[in-house]
């Protein structure tokens, strides 16, 4: 009887195991081979979106860059969550530190004076001091070395975006990318629409079939004229072009880089793929310095018709703004908060937070340029990984893509992009003159790219 | 059911107690674990006891299976047939034996896909060649030295063993050159194998180079004779023309012009397309150089001219018009393949870097050499005859396409005392007495290495060509890549006709090179292709 009841509950067992074991094979398989199905926040690979950055060990950035922008970036660093610190500076001329350091110590903070640093290789002097993260917010030129010395130096990162000027630039991204995983380091891109709480929940929709498959996208950034700095007494060739950096192309990458790059980014992330080939347009009107375009219109391929125009223009007094369009074979968006029907009904908008008397705010819950930061410090404190490296580098490839395709007026295709050997800028950085031809590039001329 | 069970744990209780067994009882019990469940029910109905023997057997098989899969892939095993004598030693001397870590890389991690990826499959495709060779083949008639190449180590290299191991393609301690070219990896395994850079971590080659090679080509010794004149040339005859300040000189055939059909008739074994609509063409007199270029003949240009500091092509081209020449960078890796150098043809300049040397040849003698059109080309292979080949045989018989040939080998005699290809060569470059010239008395046309001419590659040039006849034709007026003629020591009967044509392949031959930009002097893959000189009658004759 005892033998029987055992055996009787060994089968039971065995049975249940059986038939367990089939449903779980059936249920990977139905994942598997589900297109149906939605796909989750998580599955997405979006970011968890915390209103703040949980509890944890005390973190101490450094930052790289303190002007405008870098300054910006350590406050929104030290407003992610508790326990976080801005520890020490690096920029190349003193007074930017001195007014970065004036700004926090508004805040009660005060940065320790031997922990910044000037020069060009002030960086890698707050490489060595005591911090965790480095936030990198130099102009664009100069982010592919220091990314790799603060891999290098295990340094969790924030960068701004564009992360290169030029395809050399973007492989040394792309391979320290790969160390900085091999090393569980995160990093976190300026691409803030990435953690911006409405263009995520309109991807969300759009990734699980909202607007059926994507057929066109187009993707605008038309701005009045853009700030400039006429030459001073004093000033050698390498310090005015670094303090005009945003009206050279080896500095900044043209403003295709500079600022379009954010909407570029959002057509490669809803389009799920990276442009083919592109051909385009450009050239200077209005500029009164450096060797810049101030306008392009590209076309980028993605392959199997689908096309994205990419427009970006800094002349006063033109039809302006900034967004995207991506048109689906259901309906289309702007990416931003609202997806319309195919007869330009509105299918879904975004619901944004209300303010005391109920009315709705224009603006998501936490900035977009603090969330990038809680979801850097959410990775680091949760050990949830976070590396936008890659795909930051894929998208300001796609628009060296596109600017290269202007320069030139030739049709620039991806692998060609990706294995160029282009590379900007002088042949040795240090403070005097500089021996380089600035030339406004013109299209037909160009022998080739590489 | 019970004693089943108690068998089954006293087997793995009597299996677990040695250390060395503990993997084999691992893979044993799972396959115990699923025999159990599947035959159960039968059990169940009473069919236990033949079921029990049926176990024990198929335990003991996998068992014993499992120690012979160990055993014949140890080295020991492996050595015991691959006797070849160079295999031990060059391993021990590897990296892969020989490094910081103490970690030795066994002969079946490389030479075998890892185990779940085809392992068993290929180790029986591997072993059942292996035992074919050991029974039937003479070792010391192998060419083992063309087995290494890369060519060939693909072929019993497995990719997927070197990622295997080595996970993490992007250490912090990689160079930046090994960044781009793990990058270049990553997004390219189509077109570059692990192989390609790392050719020899597996058996040490001591000529194997991966680095700037600083040294290449330069002498130690000071040459005994040195010439001070270039060669005085009268008349339109065959001369020696002597390298000034160099003890290298070299012989320069008259070709007399004429006509000739140029390209190969449809009818032809293994003629391409572009091989045609063949075209009457006439060509004037030239001088071609009798071999093609030698390595002590480049090397005198490579030293008397070589920077260090680098040259966009750009900046290059604009002072070609300029009298001082500037020569190649050093190369990476060893350009002649530690086969030697001397009389053997030089290989891995690039195009550009053929042509920078004609230039230079010309300054140094006065006369103007450059690479041959072509239609000189074919005009002097051909040397009258209209077949194709300028010797007799048939292409179909001489190709190694095709199984019958493996059983009834057709007489190669013929083209063996004209050709260094595929089937004599043993893989690489022979010294050009080994063959014999063809009616105009020059040697290698076809065959040892392919050679550059002066034309843009068009597959369809041909038909674009009006006359009768065709007057010195030079090729399309622009293009990407050039034409490259003759075949090489690597090439099969079939692409050694005299009217086969090829083409250079400019991004495929530097996708290993490293630097950045890309060497326009050298290329990184491309070692079977060279060039021969041509003279202008006018700049010779005319002068008096």
């Amino acid at each position: 009887m005892e033998k029987n009841s055992k055996n009787l509950t060994r089968r039971h067992f065995l049975e249940t195991a059986a038939i367990a074991g089939t449903i779980g094979t059936l249920g990977i398989g139905a994942a598997i081979s589900s297109c149906s199905r939605k796909k989750s926040h998580e599955e997405l690979g979006l970011p968890p979106l915390l209103d703040m950055a949980p509890d944890g060990q005390k973190l101490k950035a450094g930052l790289v860059g303190a002007g405008h922008r870098g300054t910006g970036a350590a406050k929104n660093f030290i407003s992610a969550g508790r326990n976080l610190e801005i520890t020490g500076l690096a920029d190349l001329f003193q007074e930017r530190i001195d007014a970065c350091r004036a700004q926090f110590h508004q805040y009660d903070i005060d940065i320790p004076e031997e922990n910044c640093f000037t020069g060009f290789d002030g960086y890698l002097k707050l490489l060595e001091t005591d911090i965790d993260v480095v936030i990198l917010a130099t102009p664009p030129y100069f982010r592919p070395e220091q990314f790799s010395d603060a891999i290098k130096a295990k340094k969790h990162v924030f960068m701004e975006k564009p992360v290169a000027v030029d395809p050399v630039g973007i492989r040394s991204i792309l391979s320290t990318a790969q160390k900085a995983s091999a090393f569980g380091l995160c990093v976190v891109t300026g691409t803030q629409r990435r953690h911006k709480r409405d263009y995520i929940e309109t991807y969300k929709r759009v990734a699980n079939g909202a607007i059926g498959r994507i057929v066109a996208a187009k993707a605008f950034w038309n701005q009045e004229h853009v700030w400039f700095r006429l030459r001073e007494e004093g000033w050698s060739d390498m310090e005015y072009m670094i303090r005009n950096w945003n009206n050279f192309i080896w500095l900044s990458g043209d403003h295709i880089l500079d600022t379009h790059v954010h909407n570029i980014d959002v057509i490669n992330w809803f389009a799920g793929k990276l442009p083919q080939s592109a051909i385009g347009y450009g050239g200077r009107h209005r500029r009164v310095t450096g060797d810049q375009y101030d306008f392009f219109s590209i076309d980028f391929d993605y392959g199997d018709g689908l096309s994205s125009h990419s427009m970006s223009r800094q002349i006063d007094n033109c039809a302006n703004g900034v967004g995207e369009v991506v048109v689906g074979t259901e309906g289309y968006t702007n990416c931003e908060n609202r997806i319309y029907n195919p007869d330009g009904t509105i299918k879904w908008e975004y619901d944004y937070p209300k303010d005391e008397k109920g009315e709705p705010l224009t603006t998501v819950k936490i900035s977009e340029y603090i969330q990038e930061h809680i979801d850097l410090v959410t990775a680091i404190r949760t050990g949830q990984y976070i590396n936008e490296a890659e795909q930051t580098a894929h998208s300001t490839l796609t628009a060296i893509m596109g600017r290269e395709a202007a320069y030139t007026g030739k049709k620039i295709t991806w692998d060609e992009i990706l294995n160029s050997d282009l590379k900007l800028g002088p042949e040795k950085l240090e403070m005097g003159p500089v021996d380089m031809k600035l030339e406004v590039p013109v299209p037909g001329t160009a022998v080739t790219i590489d | 059911m019970i004693i089943l069970y108690y068998l089954y744990k006293k087997f793995s209780f009597s299996l677990i107690l040695s250390e060395r067994f503990r993997y084999q009882f691992y893979e044993v019990s799972m396959k115990f674990r699923a025999l159990f469940s599947g035959l159960r029910s039968l059990f169940v109905k009473g069919a236990g006891y033949v079921f029990l023997s049926g176990i024990l057997i198929t335990g003991l098989l996998i068992f014993l299976g499992n120690r012979a899969m160990r055993y014949t892939s140890t080295d020991e095993y492996c050595l015991s047939c691959h006797s070849h004598p160079h295999v031990e030693p060059t391993w021990r001397q590897s990296t892969h034996y020989d490094n910081e870590s103490g970690v030795i890389v066994h002969c079946f991690e490389c030479h075998l896909p890892p185990k779940g990826d085809n392992h068993l499959m290929m180790k029986i495709k591997h072993g059942a060649k292996d035992v074919y060779g050991e029974w039937f083949k003479d070792a010391d008639k192998i060419n083992w030295e063309e087995k290494s190449t890369l060519e060939n180590a693909i072929h019993y290299t497995y990719m997927s063993g070197c990622v295997d191991c080595h996970d993490n393609l992007f250490p912090s301690t990689l160079s930046k050159e090994g960044d781009e070219a793990h990058l270049y990896y990553t997004q390219q395994k189509e077109t570059v194998t692990c192989l390609n850079c790392h050719l020899s971590v597996g058996h040490y080659d001591e000529n194997a180079i991966h680095a700037k090679n600083v040294d290449f080509g330069k002498t130690v010794t000071k040459p005994t004779v040195v010439f001070s004149e270039p060669a005085v040339v009268d008349e339109f005859k065959d001369f020696t023309e002597y390298i000034p300040q160099t003890n290298v000189s070299f012989e320069m055939v008259a070709v007399s012009g004429g006509e000739f059909n140029m390209g190969s008739p449809e009818s032809e074994a293994f003629r391409k397309p572009h091989e045609g609509p063949v075209q009457r063409v006439r060509v004037n007199d030239y001088w071609m150089g009798k071999v093609e270029v030698t390595w002590d003949e480049y090397l005198a240009f490579f030293n008397a001219t070589a920077s260090e500091g680098r040259k966009s092509l750009e900046e290059l081209q604009r002072d070609a018009g300029v009298d001082a020449i500037t020569g190649a960078t050093p190369p990476w890796g060893a350009p002649d393949q530690g086969w030697g150098k001397g009389d053997r043809p030089a290989i891995t300049m690039s195009h550009f870097a053929a042509e920078t040397y004609c230039r230079w040849l010309s300054k140094v003698t006065g006369k103007t050499y450059r690479l041959p059109t072509e239609a000189e080309w074919e005009y002097a292979c051909r040397a009258g005859t209209d077949g194709p080949y300028f010797f007799k045989g048939d292409p179909k018989d001489y190709s190694a396409d095709g199984f019958m040939k493996k059983i009834f080998k057709p007489d190669t005699s013929v083209i063996n005392s004209y050709v260094i290809y595929l089937l004599n060569s043993e893989g690489k470059t022979h010294e050009p007495g080994e063959v014999k010239p063809n009616l105009f008395g020059l040697v290698n046309m076809v065959g040892n290495v392919s050679e550059f001419c002066q034309d843009w590659y068009a597959p369809d040039v041909y038909a674009s060509y009006s006359g009768e006849p065709v007057m010195n034709p030079t090729g399309p007026v622009s293009g990407t890549e050039h034409v490259i003629r003759g075949g090489s020591y690597r090439s099969d009967a079939a692409d050694v006709r005299s009217a086969a044509r090829d083409q250079t392949r400019t991004d495929a031959w530097l996708v290993t090179d490293p630097q950045i930009p890309k060497s326009i002097w050298w290329y990184s893959d491309c070692i079977h292709v060279g060039f021969r000189v041509v003279c202008e009658v006018e700049s010779v004759l005319t002068k008096q």
